[in-house]
Protein backbone atom coordinates (compact mmCIF):
# COMPACT_ATOMS: atom_id res chain seq x y z
CA UNK A 1 0.00 0.00 0.00
CA UNK A 2 1.53 3.29 -1.02
CA UNK A 3 1.01 6.49 0.78
CA UNK A 4 2.25 9.47 -1.09
CA UNK A 5 0.98 11.49 1.79
CA UNK A 6 3.55 13.18 3.94
CA UNK A 7 1.87 12.60 7.24
CA UNK A 8 -1.81 11.79 7.51
CA UNK A 9 -2.95 14.49 9.88
CA UNK A 10 -6.32 14.34 11.59
CA UNK A 11 -8.96 16.13 9.56
CA UNK A 12 -10.25 19.28 11.18
CA UNK A 13 -13.82 18.06 10.88
CA UNK A 14 -13.38 15.75 13.83
CA UNK A 15 -12.34 18.54 16.17
CA UNK A 16 -15.28 20.67 15.04
CA UNK A 17 -17.88 18.20 16.22
CA UNK A 18 -17.05 18.43 19.91
CA UNK A 19 -17.82 22.10 20.15
CA UNK A 20 -21.38 21.30 19.36
CA UNK A 21 -23.64 21.44 16.37
CA UNK A 22 -25.82 24.01 18.14
CA UNK A 23 -24.02 26.87 16.46
CA UNK A 24 -24.03 25.07 13.14
CA UNK A 25 -25.63 26.21 9.93
CA UNK A 26 -28.77 24.08 10.11
CA UNK A 27 -29.87 25.13 13.61
CA UNK A 28 -29.10 28.76 12.74
CA UNK A 29 -31.26 28.58 9.63
CA UNK A 30 -34.02 26.83 11.58
CA UNK A 31 -34.02 29.58 14.19
CA UNK A 32 -34.14 32.15 11.42
CA UNK A 33 -37.17 30.49 9.86
CA UNK A 34 -38.86 30.31 13.26
CA UNK A 35 -38.28 34.00 13.90
CA UNK A 36 -39.74 34.85 10.51
CA UNK A 37 -42.70 32.56 11.19
CA UNK A 38 -43.68 34.36 14.40
CA UNK A 39 -42.83 37.89 13.25
CA UNK A 40 -46.37 38.78 12.03
CA UNK A 41 -47.77 37.82 15.45
CA UNK A 42 -45.76 40.44 17.30
CA UNK A 43 -44.69 43.12 14.83
CA UNK A 44 -46.40 46.19 13.46
CA UNK A 45 -47.46 46.29 9.77
CA UNK A 46 -44.35 48.19 8.72
CA UNK A 47 -42.07 45.62 10.32
CA UNK A 48 -44.04 42.85 8.65
CA UNK A 49 -43.55 44.63 5.33
CA UNK A 50 -39.78 44.86 5.91
CA UNK A 51 -39.71 41.18 6.89
CA UNK A 52 -41.58 40.30 3.73
CA UNK A 53 -39.20 42.36 1.61
CA UNK A 54 -36.30 40.58 3.29
CA UNK A 55 -37.81 37.18 2.42
CA UNK A 56 -38.17 38.23 -1.22
CA UNK A 57 -34.55 39.31 -1.29
CA UNK A 58 -33.50 36.03 0.32
CA UNK A 59 -35.01 34.30 -2.73
CA UNK A 60 -33.32 36.77 -5.08
CA UNK A 61 -29.89 36.58 -3.47
CA UNK A 62 -29.89 32.79 -3.13
CA UNK A 63 -30.91 32.57 -6.80
CA UNK A 64 -28.21 35.00 -7.94
CA UNK A 65 -25.68 33.11 -5.86
CA UNK A 66 -26.26 30.03 -8.02
CA UNK A 67 -25.18 31.89 -11.15
CA UNK A 68 -22.62 34.25 -9.61
CA UNK A 69 -21.28 32.34 -6.61
CA UNK A 70 -21.52 28.72 -7.67
CA UNK A 71 -21.20 28.85 -11.45
CA UNK A 72 -18.98 31.95 -11.41
CA UNK A 73 -20.80 33.78 -14.21
CA UNK A 74 -20.52 37.54 -13.82
CA UNK A 75 -24.03 38.41 -15.00
CA UNK A 76 -25.69 41.75 -14.31
CA UNK A 77 -29.01 40.70 -15.78
CA UNK A 78 -30.65 39.68 -12.52
CA UNK A 79 -32.00 43.09 -11.51
CA UNK A 80 -33.76 43.28 -14.85
CA UNK A 81 -35.04 39.71 -14.59
CA UNK A 82 -36.44 40.53 -11.17
CA UNK A 83 -38.26 43.35 -12.96
CA UNK A 84 -39.49 41.03 -15.69
CA UNK A 85 -40.90 38.77 -12.98
CA UNK A 86 -42.67 41.67 -11.29
CA UNK A 87 -44.00 43.09 -14.56
CA UNK A 88 -45.07 39.69 -15.91
CA UNK A 89 -46.97 38.68 -12.79
CA UNK A 90 -48.42 42.15 -12.35
CA UNK A 91 -49.54 42.59 -15.94
CA UNK A 92 -51.00 39.07 -16.09
CA UNK A 93 -53.20 40.02 -13.16
CA UNK A 94 -54.04 43.55 -14.26
CA UNK A 95 -54.45 43.22 -18.01
CA UNK A 96 -54.95 39.50 -18.60
CA UNK A 97 -57.17 39.06 -15.55
CA UNK A 98 -55.36 36.00 -14.22
CA UNK A 99 -55.64 35.25 -10.51
CA UNK A 100 -52.42 35.71 -8.52
CA UNK A 101 -51.87 31.99 -7.92
CA UNK A 102 -51.79 31.50 -11.69
CA UNK A 103 -50.06 34.76 -12.59
CA UNK A 104 -47.07 33.99 -10.33
CA UNK A 105 -46.04 30.69 -12.00
CA UNK A 106 -46.81 31.95 -15.50
CA UNK A 107 -44.88 35.15 -14.76
CA UNK A 108 -41.98 33.03 -13.53
CA UNK A 109 -42.09 30.97 -16.73
CA UNK A 110 -41.95 34.19 -18.78
CA UNK A 111 -38.97 35.36 -16.71
CA UNK A 112 -37.17 32.08 -17.38
CA UNK A 113 -37.90 32.37 -21.11
CA UNK A 114 -36.48 35.90 -21.23
CA UNK A 115 -33.58 34.85 -18.97
CA UNK A 116 -32.71 32.11 -21.43
CA UNK A 117 -32.99 34.50 -24.36
CA UNK A 118 -30.30 36.59 -22.62
CA UNK A 119 -28.29 33.53 -21.67
CA UNK A 120 -28.01 32.06 -25.15
CA UNK A 121 -25.87 34.87 -26.61
CA UNK A 122 -24.11 35.21 -23.24
CA UNK A 123 -22.99 31.57 -23.24
CA UNK A 124 -19.94 32.35 -25.33
CA UNK A 125 -18.94 35.33 -23.20
CA UNK A 126 -16.86 35.35 -20.07
CA UNK A 127 -15.77 37.78 -17.42
CA UNK A 128 -15.79 41.41 -18.48
CA UNK A 129 -17.52 40.75 -21.82
CA UNK A 130 -20.31 38.86 -20.11
CA UNK A 131 -20.64 41.69 -17.60
CA UNK A 132 -20.90 44.30 -20.38
CA UNK A 133 -23.42 42.30 -22.39
CA UNK A 134 -25.63 41.74 -19.37
CA UNK A 135 -25.40 45.40 -18.28
CA UNK A 136 -26.58 46.26 -21.78
CA UNK A 137 -29.51 43.89 -21.34
CA UNK A 138 -30.36 45.43 -17.98
CA UNK A 139 -30.39 48.91 -19.52
CA UNK A 140 -32.46 47.69 -22.45
CA UNK A 141 -34.98 46.06 -20.10
CA UNK A 142 -35.27 49.28 -18.09
CA UNK A 143 -35.78 51.25 -21.30
CA UNK A 144 -38.52 48.81 -22.29
CA UNK A 145 -40.27 49.14 -18.92
CA UNK A 146 -40.28 52.93 -19.35
CA UNK A 147 -41.03 53.30 -23.04
CA UNK A 148 -43.24 50.38 -24.08
CA UNK A 149 -46.26 52.28 -22.78
CA UNK A 150 -48.91 50.15 -24.42
CA UNK A 151 -47.84 47.10 -22.42
CA UNK A 152 -45.86 48.30 -19.39
CA UNK A 153 -47.90 51.45 -18.66
CA UNK A 154 -44.77 53.56 -19.02
CA UNK A 155 -42.90 55.70 -16.51
CA UNK A 156 -45.65 55.80 -13.92
CA UNK A 157 -46.03 52.03 -13.83
CA UNK A 158 -49.30 50.53 -12.67
CA UNK A 159 -51.32 49.76 -9.59
CA UNK A 160 -53.11 46.49 -8.91
CA UNK A 161 -55.82 45.42 -6.53
CA UNK A 162 -54.38 43.68 -3.45
CA UNK A 163 -54.06 39.92 -3.77
CA UNK A 164 -57.06 38.17 -2.26
CA UNK A 165 -56.26 35.58 0.43
CA UNK A 166 -59.75 35.37 1.97
CA UNK A 167 -60.06 31.79 0.74
CA UNK A 168 -57.31 30.93 3.23
CA UNK A 169 -58.82 33.18 5.89
CA UNK A 170 -55.83 35.54 5.74
CA UNK A 171 -55.45 39.24 5.22
CA UNK A 172 -53.53 40.26 2.09
CA UNK A 173 -50.38 41.29 3.94
CA UNK A 174 -50.31 38.14 6.07
CA UNK A 175 -51.06 35.98 3.05
CA UNK A 176 -48.23 37.41 0.93
CA UNK A 177 -45.92 37.24 3.93
CA UNK A 178 -46.46 33.55 4.60
CA UNK A 179 -46.44 32.70 0.90
CA UNK A 180 -43.05 34.43 0.67
CA UNK A 181 -41.81 32.56 3.72
CA UNK A 182 -42.90 29.16 2.40
CA UNK A 183 -41.41 29.83 -1.04
CA UNK A 184 -38.18 31.16 0.48
CA UNK A 185 -37.79 28.05 2.63
CA UNK A 186 -38.55 25.73 -0.30
CA UNK A 187 -36.22 27.57 -2.67
CA UNK A 188 -33.37 27.71 -0.16
CA UNK A 189 -33.80 23.97 0.49
CA UNK A 190 -33.84 23.37 -3.26
CA UNK A 191 -30.64 25.37 -3.67
CA UNK A 192 -28.96 23.23 -1.01
CA UNK A 193 -30.21 20.05 -2.68
CA UNK A 194 -28.83 21.17 -6.01
CA UNK A 195 -25.54 22.31 -4.55
CA UNK A 196 -24.89 18.99 -2.87
CA UNK A 197 -25.61 16.97 -5.96
CA UNK A 198 -23.64 16.28 -9.13
CA UNK A 199 -25.26 19.40 -10.57
CA UNK A 200 -23.78 21.59 -7.85
CA UNK A 201 -20.36 20.02 -8.28
CA UNK A 202 -20.57 20.65 -12.03
CA UNK A 203 -21.42 24.31 -11.36
CA UNK A 204 -18.42 24.74 -9.09
CA UNK A 205 -16.21 22.91 -11.59
CA UNK A 206 -17.35 25.40 -14.21
CA UNK A 207 -16.53 28.31 -11.89
CA UNK A 208 -13.06 27.02 -11.07
CA UNK A 209 -11.86 25.91 -14.50
CA UNK A 210 -13.76 25.29 -17.71
CA UNK A 211 -10.88 23.16 -19.00
CA UNK A 212 -10.82 20.93 -15.93
CA UNK A 213 -14.63 20.76 -15.94
CA UNK A 214 -14.60 19.49 -19.50
CA UNK A 215 -11.99 16.92 -18.58
CA UNK A 216 -14.48 15.34 -16.18
CA UNK A 217 -17.15 15.28 -18.91
CA UNK A 218 -19.06 18.34 -17.72
CA UNK A 219 -20.77 19.93 -20.73
CA UNK A 220 -19.96 23.63 -20.32
CA UNK A 221 -22.82 25.00 -22.40
CA UNK A 222 -25.41 22.82 -20.78
CA UNK A 223 -24.21 23.57 -17.28
CA UNK A 224 -24.30 27.31 -17.95
CA UNK A 225 -27.86 27.00 -19.26
CA UNK A 226 -28.82 25.17 -16.07
CA UNK A 227 -27.31 27.98 -13.98
CA UNK A 228 -29.03 30.76 -15.93
CA UNK A 229 -32.35 28.92 -15.82
CA UNK A 230 -32.22 28.32 -12.08
CA UNK A 231 -31.32 31.92 -11.33
CA UNK A 232 -34.15 33.12 -13.58
CA UNK A 233 -36.63 30.91 -11.71
CA UNK A 234 -35.64 32.53 -8.41
CA UNK A 235 -35.76 36.03 -9.93
CA UNK A 236 -39.18 35.33 -11.45
CA UNK A 237 -40.70 34.07 -8.20
CA UNK A 238 -39.16 36.97 -6.27
CA UNK A 239 -40.43 39.47 -8.84
CA UNK A 240 -43.97 38.07 -8.69
CA UNK A 241 -43.99 38.23 -4.90
CA UNK A 242 -42.58 41.78 -5.03
CA UNK A 243 -45.47 42.85 -7.27
CA UNK A 244 -47.89 41.13 -4.88
CA UNK A 245 -46.33 42.82 -1.87
CA UNK A 246 -46.30 46.38 -3.21
CA UNK A 247 -49.35 46.23 -5.51
CA UNK A 248 -47.44 48.79 -7.52
CA UNK A 249 -44.90 48.15 -10.24
CA UNK A 250 -42.70 51.03 -11.40
CA UNK A 251 -39.64 50.90 -13.65
CA UNK A 252 -37.24 52.61 -11.26
CA UNK A 253 -37.36 49.64 -8.87
CA UNK A 254 -35.25 47.75 -11.38
CA UNK A 255 -32.45 50.20 -12.17
CA UNK A 256 -28.75 49.77 -11.63
CA UNK A 257 -29.12 50.21 -7.87
CA UNK A 258 -31.16 47.01 -7.84
CA UNK A 259 -28.33 44.92 -9.23
CA UNK A 260 -25.77 46.57 -6.94
CA UNK A 261 -27.97 45.67 -4.00
CA UNK A 262 -28.24 42.03 -5.11
CA UNK A 263 -24.50 41.77 -5.82
CA UNK A 264 -23.85 43.20 -2.38
CA UNK A 265 -25.95 40.48 -0.78
CA UNK A 266 -24.11 37.68 -2.55
CA UNK A 267 -20.66 39.16 -1.95
CA UNK A 268 -21.28 40.24 1.65
CA UNK A 269 -22.70 36.79 2.39
CA UNK A 270 -19.77 35.07 0.75
CA UNK A 271 -19.67 33.97 -2.89
CA UNK A 272 -21.00 30.47 -3.24
CA UNK A 273 -22.55 30.29 0.22
CA UNK A 274 -26.33 29.86 0.24
CA UNK A 275 -26.65 30.59 3.95
CA UNK A 276 -24.42 33.63 3.51
CA UNK A 277 -26.61 35.03 0.72
CA UNK A 278 -29.73 34.51 2.81
CA UNK A 279 -28.28 36.13 5.92
CA UNK A 280 -26.81 39.06 3.99
CA UNK A 281 -30.13 39.62 2.22
CA UNK A 282 -31.92 40.04 5.53
CA UNK A 283 -29.18 42.25 7.00
CA UNK A 284 -28.98 44.53 3.96
CA UNK A 285 -32.75 44.97 3.70
CA UNK A 286 -32.93 45.91 7.37
CA UNK A 287 -29.99 48.27 6.90
CA UNK A 288 -31.56 49.79 3.81
CA UNK A 289 -34.84 50.38 5.60
CA UNK A 290 -32.97 51.90 8.52
CA UNK A 291 -31.38 54.37 6.13
CA UNK A 292 -34.64 55.15 4.32
CA UNK A 293 -35.03 58.84 3.72
CA UNK A 294 -31.33 59.13 3.12
CA UNK A 295 -31.28 57.88 -0.44
CA UNK A 296 -27.78 59.16 -1.16
CA UNK A 297 -26.39 57.57 1.95
CA UNK A 298 -28.00 54.28 0.94
CA UNK A 299 -26.23 54.14 -2.38
CA UNK A 300 -22.88 55.37 -1.08
CA UNK A 301 -23.15 53.03 1.89
CA UNK A 302 -23.81 50.00 -0.29
CA UNK A 303 -20.96 50.89 -2.61
CA UNK A 304 -18.57 51.26 0.30
CA UNK A 305 -19.78 48.03 1.85
CA UNK A 306 -19.23 46.13 -1.41
CA UNK A 307 -15.77 47.63 -1.85
CA UNK A 308 -14.84 47.00 1.76
CA UNK A 309 -15.93 43.39 1.66
CA UNK A 310 -14.06 42.74 -1.59
CA UNK A 311 -10.90 44.29 -0.18
CA UNK A 312 -10.89 43.07 3.39
CA UNK A 313 -13.18 40.06 3.61
CA UNK A 314 -13.49 38.42 0.21
CA UNK A 315 -14.82 35.28 1.89
CA UNK A 316 -17.81 37.24 3.19
CA UNK A 317 -19.85 36.83 6.34
CA UNK A 318 -19.86 33.09 6.03
CA UNK A 319 -16.10 32.90 6.30
CA UNK A 320 -16.24 34.77 9.58
CA UNK A 321 -19.00 32.43 10.73
CA UNK A 322 -16.89 29.42 9.83
CA UNK A 323 -13.95 30.84 11.69
CA UNK A 324 -15.82 31.80 14.87
CA UNK A 325 -18.40 29.05 15.00
CA UNK A 326 -16.68 25.70 14.81
CA UNK A 327 -19.93 23.87 14.08
CA UNK A 328 -20.54 25.88 10.95
CA UNK A 329 -19.81 23.99 7.76
CA UNK A 330 -20.47 25.48 4.40
CA UNK A 331 -20.04 23.36 1.30
CA UNK A 332 -18.73 24.76 -1.98
CA UNK A 333 -18.33 28.37 -0.97
CA UNK A 334 -15.43 30.20 -2.54
CA UNK A 335 -14.03 30.85 0.90
CA UNK A 336 -11.49 33.53 -0.02
CA UNK A 337 -7.95 32.79 1.11
CA UNK A 338 -7.81 31.10 4.43
CA UNK B 1 -8.67 -2.05 -22.07
CA UNK B 2 -8.61 0.20 -25.03
CA UNK B 3 -6.18 1.27 -27.68
CA UNK B 4 -5.65 4.76 -28.93
CA UNK B 5 -4.37 5.60 -32.36
CA UNK B 6 -3.24 8.94 -33.65
CA UNK B 7 -3.02 9.16 -37.43
CA UNK B 8 -1.24 11.86 -39.45
CA UNK B 9 -2.11 14.47 -36.87
CA UNK B 10 -1.26 18.05 -37.73
CA UNK B 11 -2.05 21.29 -36.01
CA UNK B 12 -1.01 24.72 -37.07
CA UNK B 13 -1.75 28.11 -35.63
CA UNK B 14 -1.80 30.53 -38.57
CA UNK B 15 1.04 28.90 -40.50
CA UNK B 16 3.02 27.97 -37.41
CA UNK B 17 3.07 24.18 -37.14
CA UNK B 18 2.61 22.98 -33.56
CA UNK B 19 2.26 19.36 -34.62
CA UNK B 20 3.04 17.92 -38.02
CA UNK B 21 2.11 14.53 -39.29
CA UNK B 22 2.27 12.75 -35.97
CA UNK B 23 1.46 9.02 -35.98
CA UNK B 24 1.26 7.21 -32.67
CA UNK B 25 -0.39 3.87 -31.96
CA UNK B 26 -0.83 3.00 -28.31
CA UNK B 27 -2.06 -0.57 -27.82
CA UNK B 28 -4.45 -1.44 -25.02
CA UNK B 29 -2.84 -1.74 -21.60
CA UNK B 30 0.34 0.07 -22.52
CA UNK B 31 2.03 2.81 -20.53
CA UNK B 32 3.33 5.21 -23.15
CA UNK B 33 5.74 8.02 -22.43
CA UNK B 34 5.91 11.17 -24.50
CA UNK B 35 9.16 13.07 -24.14
CA UNK B 36 10.82 15.93 -25.93
CA UNK B 37 12.32 19.35 -25.27
CA UNK B 38 10.18 22.30 -24.16
CA UNK B 39 8.00 23.49 -27.00
CA UNK B 40 8.09 20.11 -28.71
CA UNK B 41 4.30 19.93 -28.71
CA UNK B 42 3.79 17.37 -25.94
CA UNK B 43 1.08 19.19 -23.99
CA UNK B 44 -0.46 20.35 -27.26
CA UNK B 45 -0.72 16.70 -28.27
CA UNK B 46 -2.57 15.88 -25.03
CA UNK B 47 -4.85 18.89 -25.60
CA UNK B 48 -5.68 17.68 -29.09
CA UNK B 49 -6.37 14.13 -27.88
CA UNK B 50 -8.65 15.39 -25.12
CA UNK B 51 -10.55 17.61 -27.55
CA UNK B 52 -9.53 20.98 -26.10
CA UNK B 53 -7.85 21.89 -29.37
CA UNK B 54 -9.15 20.81 -32.75
CA UNK B 55 -6.46 19.44 -35.10
CA UNK B 56 -5.97 20.93 -38.54
CA UNK B 57 -5.67 17.46 -40.01
CA UNK B 58 -5.57 13.86 -38.95
CA UNK B 59 -7.65 11.51 -36.90
CA UNK B 60 -7.62 10.21 -33.33
CA UNK B 61 -9.39 6.94 -32.62
CA UNK B 62 -10.26 5.21 -29.37
CA UNK B 63 -10.86 1.51 -30.06
CA UNK B 64 -11.36 2.46 -33.69
CA UNK B 65 -13.98 5.11 -32.94
CA UNK B 66 -13.01 8.61 -34.07
CA UNK B 67 -12.72 11.23 -31.30
CA UNK B 68 -11.51 14.04 -33.49
CA UNK B 69 -14.68 16.00 -34.00
CA UNK B 70 -16.01 15.73 -30.46
CA UNK B 71 -16.15 18.39 -27.76
CA UNK B 72 -13.74 17.98 -24.88
CA UNK B 73 -16.53 16.93 -22.52
CA UNK B 74 -17.66 14.28 -25.03
CA UNK B 75 -14.12 12.94 -25.38
CA UNK B 76 -13.99 12.64 -21.59
CA UNK B 77 -17.38 10.95 -21.58
CA UNK B 78 -16.08 8.38 -24.09
CA UNK B 79 -13.41 7.33 -21.62
CA UNK B 80 -10.41 9.63 -21.96
CA UNK B 81 -9.42 11.04 -18.57
CA UNK B 82 -6.62 13.48 -17.92
CA UNK B 83 -4.66 15.48 -15.41
CA UNK B 84 -2.97 18.81 -15.95
CA UNK B 85 0.50 20.23 -15.60
CA UNK B 86 -0.60 22.76 -13.04
CA UNK B 87 -3.06 21.26 -10.62
CA UNK B 88 -6.64 22.11 -11.46
CA UNK B 89 -8.40 20.94 -8.34
CA UNK B 90 -11.66 22.79 -7.75
CA UNK B 91 -11.30 25.33 -4.95
CA UNK B 92 -14.06 25.53 -2.40
CA UNK B 93 -14.57 21.78 -2.49
CA UNK B 94 -13.04 19.23 -0.19
CA UNK B 95 -10.74 16.58 -1.58
CA UNK B 96 -13.61 14.08 -1.45
CA UNK B 97 -15.99 16.43 -3.26
CA UNK B 98 -13.36 17.02 -5.92
CA UNK B 99 -13.15 13.31 -6.55
CA UNK B 100 -16.95 13.00 -6.53
CA UNK B 101 -17.05 15.74 -9.17
CA UNK B 102 -15.10 13.36 -11.39
CA UNK B 103 -18.09 11.01 -11.38
CA UNK B 104 -20.29 13.52 -13.18
CA UNK B 105 -20.81 11.27 -16.17
CA UNK B 106 -21.67 8.16 -14.16
CA UNK B 107 -24.33 9.79 -11.97
CA UNK B 108 -27.90 10.34 -13.06
CA UNK B 109 -29.40 12.91 -10.66
CA UNK B 110 -31.24 15.65 -12.55
CA UNK B 111 -31.57 19.27 -11.44
CA UNK B 112 -35.19 18.76 -10.52
CA UNK B 113 -34.58 15.57 -8.54
CA UNK B 114 -31.75 17.28 -6.66
CA UNK B 115 -33.88 20.37 -5.94
CA UNK B 116 -36.74 18.29 -4.56
CA UNK B 117 -34.38 15.92 -2.78
CA UNK B 118 -35.85 12.63 -3.93
CA UNK B 119 -34.69 9.57 -1.95
CA UNK B 120 -32.90 8.19 -5.03
CA UNK B 121 -30.67 11.26 -4.99
CA UNK B 122 -29.42 10.55 -1.48
CA UNK B 123 -28.80 6.90 -2.33
CA UNK B 124 -26.79 7.89 -5.37
CA UNK B 125 -24.81 10.42 -3.32
CA UNK B 126 -23.95 7.75 -0.76
CA UNK B 127 -22.76 5.42 -3.49
CA UNK B 128 -20.76 8.19 -5.11
CA UNK B 129 -19.17 9.03 -1.76
CA UNK B 130 -18.17 5.39 -1.28
CA UNK B 131 -16.62 5.12 -4.70
CA UNK B 132 -14.77 8.40 -4.28
CA UNK B 133 -13.33 7.16 -0.98
CA UNK B 134 -12.28 3.96 -2.68
CA UNK B 135 -10.46 5.93 -5.40
CA UNK B 136 -8.76 8.09 -2.77
CA UNK B 137 -7.62 4.96 -0.95
CA UNK B 138 -6.29 3.62 -4.25
CA UNK B 139 -3.98 6.62 -4.67
CA UNK B 140 -3.17 6.70 -0.95
CA UNK B 141 -4.96 9.96 -0.15
CA UNK B 142 -7.95 8.75 1.86
CA UNK B 143 -6.79 10.40 5.09
CA UNK B 144 -7.06 13.76 3.31
CA UNK B 145 -10.67 13.28 2.18
CA UNK B 146 -12.16 16.10 4.27
CA UNK B 147 -9.34 18.56 3.67
CA UNK B 148 -9.56 21.60 1.45
CA UNK B 149 -7.86 20.72 -1.85
CA UNK B 150 -5.87 23.95 -1.86
CA UNK B 151 -4.16 23.04 1.43
CA UNK B 152 -2.35 20.07 -0.13
CA UNK B 153 1.13 20.00 -1.63
CA UNK B 154 1.43 19.91 -5.42
CA UNK B 155 2.28 16.24 -5.40
CA UNK B 156 -0.75 15.45 -3.27
CA UNK B 157 -3.02 17.59 -5.44
CA UNK B 158 -1.88 15.66 -8.47
CA UNK B 159 -2.75 12.37 -6.77
CA UNK B 160 -6.22 13.71 -6.02
CA UNK B 161 -6.50 14.72 -9.67
CA UNK B 162 -5.59 11.18 -10.64
CA UNK B 163 -8.28 9.85 -8.28
CA UNK B 164 -10.75 12.32 -9.80
CA UNK B 165 -9.97 10.88 -13.24
CA UNK B 166 -10.10 7.29 -12.04
CA UNK B 167 -13.64 7.47 -10.62
CA UNK B 168 -14.91 8.17 -14.13
CA UNK B 169 -13.52 4.73 -15.07
CA UNK B 170 -11.62 5.97 -18.11
CA UNK B 171 -10.24 3.64 -20.74
CA UNK B 172 -7.27 5.88 -21.39
CA UNK B 173 -5.63 8.25 -18.93
CA UNK B 174 -3.57 11.21 -20.13
CA UNK B 175 -1.08 12.52 -17.57
CA UNK B 176 0.75 15.80 -18.07
CA UNK B 177 4.00 15.77 -16.10
CA UNK B 178 2.69 13.92 -13.05
CA UNK B 179 6.12 13.80 -11.41
CA UNK B 180 6.86 17.53 -11.43
CA UNK B 181 8.04 18.64 -8.03
CA UNK B 182 8.16 15.16 -6.48
CA UNK B 183 11.14 13.97 -4.45
CA UNK B 184 12.83 10.72 -5.62
CA UNK B 185 10.99 8.46 -3.12
CA UNK B 186 7.68 9.97 -4.23
CA UNK B 187 8.62 9.38 -7.85
CA UNK B 188 9.14 5.71 -7.01
CA UNK B 189 5.67 5.61 -5.43
CA UNK B 190 4.17 7.23 -8.49
CA UNK B 191 5.89 4.61 -10.65
CA UNK B 192 4.19 1.92 -8.60
CA UNK B 193 0.81 3.71 -8.70
CA UNK B 194 0.91 3.97 -12.48
CA UNK B 195 1.55 0.24 -12.77
CA UNK B 196 -1.38 -0.50 -10.46
CA UNK B 197 -3.64 1.80 -12.49
CA UNK B 198 -2.77 -0.22 -15.58
CA UNK B 199 -2.79 -3.68 -13.98
CA UNK B 200 -5.70 -3.42 -11.54
CA UNK B 201 -7.92 -0.98 -13.44
CA UNK B 202 -6.96 -1.96 -16.95
CA UNK B 203 -6.34 1.60 -18.02
CA UNK B 204 -4.06 2.55 -20.89
CA UNK B 205 -1.79 5.44 -19.88
CA UNK B 206 -0.22 8.15 -22.02
CA UNK B 207 2.15 10.29 -20.01
CA UNK B 208 4.10 13.42 -20.87
CA UNK B 209 7.04 13.54 -18.50
CA UNK B 210 10.40 15.19 -18.05
CA UNK B 211 11.63 13.04 -15.20
CA UNK B 212 13.61 10.55 -17.26
CA UNK B 213 13.99 8.05 -14.44
CA UNK B 214 10.21 7.64 -14.22
CA UNK B 215 9.73 7.50 -17.98
CA UNK B 216 12.46 4.93 -18.50
CA UNK B 217 11.33 2.88 -15.53
CA UNK B 218 7.61 2.61 -16.07
CA UNK B 219 6.89 3.11 -19.77
CA UNK B 220 6.53 0.20 -22.16
CA UNK B 221 7.30 2.45 -25.09
CA UNK B 222 8.38 6.01 -25.52
CA UNK B 223 7.59 8.49 -28.27
CA UNK B 224 9.95 11.40 -28.76
CA UNK B 225 8.65 14.68 -30.14
CA UNK B 226 10.75 17.55 -31.38
CA UNK B 227 9.35 20.74 -32.94
CA UNK B 228 5.99 19.08 -33.37
CA UNK B 229 7.34 16.03 -35.17
CA UNK B 230 7.77 12.51 -34.00
CA UNK B 231 11.49 11.77 -34.18
CA UNK B 232 11.60 8.39 -32.47
CA UNK B 233 9.35 5.70 -31.06
CA UNK B 234 10.47 2.59 -29.22
CA UNK B 235 11.20 0.79 -25.98
CA UNK B 236 13.16 2.72 -23.33
CA UNK B 237 16.40 0.91 -24.23
CA UNK B 238 16.09 1.78 -27.88
CA UNK B 239 15.23 5.39 -27.08
CA UNK B 240 18.18 5.78 -24.70
CA UNK B 241 20.51 4.44 -27.38
CA UNK B 242 19.15 6.52 -30.24
CA UNK B 243 21.78 9.10 -31.20
CA UNK B 244 19.20 11.40 -32.75
CA UNK B 245 17.26 11.42 -29.46
CA UNK B 246 20.43 12.11 -27.51
CA UNK B 247 21.19 15.11 -29.60
CA UNK B 248 17.68 16.50 -29.84
CA UNK B 249 16.68 15.96 -26.27
CA UNK B 250 18.89 14.29 -23.72
CA UNK B 251 22.18 15.79 -24.82
CA UNK B 252 21.31 19.39 -25.19
CA UNK B 253 18.69 19.83 -22.52
CA UNK B 254 19.28 20.39 -18.85
CA UNK B 255 16.66 17.73 -18.32
CA UNK B 256 19.38 15.15 -18.69
CA UNK B 257 20.57 16.19 -15.23
CA UNK B 258 17.43 14.82 -13.72
CA UNK B 259 17.98 11.39 -15.25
Amino acid sequence: MVTLSNEPSAPRAIKRRNLGWLVGRRPALAVGVLLFAVLPLMANPYQVYVGNLALIYVILAVGLNILLGLAGQLSFANGALFGVGAYATGLLRLDAGLPFWLALPVGTAITVAIGLAVALPALRLRGLYLALATVAFAQFALWTFVHWDSVTHGTAGFVMAPVDFTALGLRTTTGIYYLSLVLAVLLVAAAYGIMRSRVGRALVALRESEVAAESIAVDITRTKIVAYTLTAVYAGVAGGLFAGLLNVVVPESFNLFQIVLQFCMVVVGGLGSIAGSAIAAVLLIVLQEGLRGMQDLQEIGLGLLLLGMLLFAPGGLVQALRRWLPGWTEPHSRGGDE
Amino acid sequence: MADLSIERLSLSFGGLAALSDVDIAVPAGEIRGIIGPNGAGKTTLLNVISGLVRPTEGEIRLDGQPLTRLKASEVAARGVGRTFQTSLLFKGMTVLENVMAGMHQGLRTSVLAAAVGLPGVLREERRARERAREALAFVGMLSFAERDGASLSFGQQRLVEIARSLVAEPKVLLLDEPAVGLSPPRVAELDELLRRIRDKRGITIIMVEHVIRLVMGVCDRITVLNSGRKIADGTPDVILADPFVKEAYLGKSSDADRA
